[in-house]
């Protein structure tokens, strides 16, 4: 059962293993030499990969990604933008991890076209990814790109900015205090980081990869406990319901 | 090892020991999400990495540089977008991926235009940003973060 539930999260993997699985009965002078092809990229992700998991951890303990979503309120301008553009770059997970944060600070009073850059830069800019890729393509590539993202990026916050308007977007409206009755994870934003459930072992667990409210009653305390990790999960996953 | 990847592995070092000797507790919950998100990753990438070993072995250089370097630089660069719409691969994997072809002489436009349509728009995703911020931003941001991912990768062709 586990391993069938690995098998199909993992599914370019075992498709990959079992065409050399094949390769290597049938032609194993082909199969070596794609051994051979793979093991130069093989070498230089292993020298990158651990310096880009340190800058990731090191980036979201040290950057105070709350303090700029609170200080997140209607600033319009060069100053929103600028921190739009510090937000997005800081983050760490794809760009529909982003989906969550945005919406929140709509709601806080964001403007649309900063809202668009902070899920371009989420997508585009980050700073151990940057390192990746002038590993792989070289630093005059990745600089001039980088240049063209982010002029790129401003234009389009720009055009999406003067095409949809608030109205255009959905609100939903936030859980009050009195009427909280569990703790729901959304399935479709958890990265699987584990973080909540290192963080408060009796809360949450990992099950198929993403994590799990353990259900239990809600006393104050906890409502309090549970919003201190919800801030800390990187996705803005976890919500009262 | 270059001297780029020595100094980050120097720079990662320094802010790692400075981390820890500011907040020990704080520097490895943070270390164990990373670690976690690894993990959630890993299987990608080791698969994309030994998938690079069969596309190089099977199809021959002449091939990629032929369909990806000296075919019609537009049609080769729209088809490189709308391959990175529908992706849905992280852009960690995307970079090893995409340098193996440019190693092997595909055109840097193409190249260009899927890293930035992979990452920025998705189809794949599109239902959950429509659920979200409406059919309208959705489908604006989206095709505009298309046109200009075609915009970015034929400028990178002229600079570079």
């Amino acid at each position: 059962m586990k391993i069938l539930e690995l098998m199909r999260r993992n599914k370019l993997l075992v498709f990959v293993f079992v065409a050399y699985a094949f390769l290597f009965s049938v032609m194993p002078d082909k199969a070596y030499m794609s051994v051979n092809n793979s093991m130069y990229y093989v070498i230089e992700m292993l020298e990158i990969m651990p310096v880009i998991f340190v800058l990731t951890a090191i980036i979201e303990t040290w950057v105070p990604k709350e303090v700029i979503i609170k200080g997140f309120g209607k600033e319009a301008g060069i100053k929103g933008g600028i921190l739009s553009f510090i937000l997005g770059s800081i983050s760490a997970g794809p760009i529909y991890a982003a989906f969550p944060v945005c919406k929140m600070l709509l709601k806080k009073g964001a403007s649309i076209g900063n809202i668009v850059i902070i899920m371009s830069a989420w997508a585009v800019i980050k700073v151990p990814m940057l390192a990746n890729e002038s590993k792989f393509l070289g630093m005059q590539f990745m600089a001039i790109r980088w240049i063209l993202t982010v002029i790129s990026i401003i234009a389009m916050s720009l055009i999406v900015a003067s095409i949809v308007k608030e109205k255009d977007i959905p609100g939903s409206g936030t859980v009050g205090p009195e009427h909280i009755t569990g703790v729901a994870v959304n399935r479709s934003y958890c990265l699987g980081c584990g973080l909540c459930a290192n963080l408060s072992p009796d809360d949450f667990e990992m099950a198929e990869g993403k994590a799990r409210w353990i259900n239990g009653t809600l006393e104050d305390d906890d409502i309090f406990r549970l919003r201190t990790v919800m801030g800390k999960c990187p996705a803005k996953a976890i919500d009262f319901n | 090892m270059d001297i780029f990847t020595l100094s980050l592995w120097a720079i990662a070092t320094v802010a790692f020991a400075a981390s820890l000797k500011k907040n020990k507790k704080k520097t490895f919950e943070s270390i164990k999400m990373a670690r976690g998100l690894m993990k959630g990753m890993i299987g990608q990438i080791i698969g994309i990495l030994f998938l690079i070993g069969l596309i190089l072995t099977f199809i021959p250089p002449e091939t990629i540089k032929e369909l990806l370097g000296k075919s019609d630089a537009l049609v080769a660069t729209v088809a490189a977008a709308l391959a990175g719409s529908v992706t849905l691969i992280p852009a960690f994997v995307a970079f090893p991926l995409v340098g193996s072809f440019v190693n092997v002489g595909a055109d840097i436009v193409p190249a260009v235009a899927f890293l930035t349509t992979l990452t920025m728009v998705g189809i794949v995703t599109f239902p959950l940003e429509k659920q979200e911020f409406g059919l309208k931003f959705t489908l604006t941001r989206n095709a505009v973060s298309f046109i200009f991912a075609v915009l970015i990768a034929i400028s990178m062709g002229v600079a570079l």
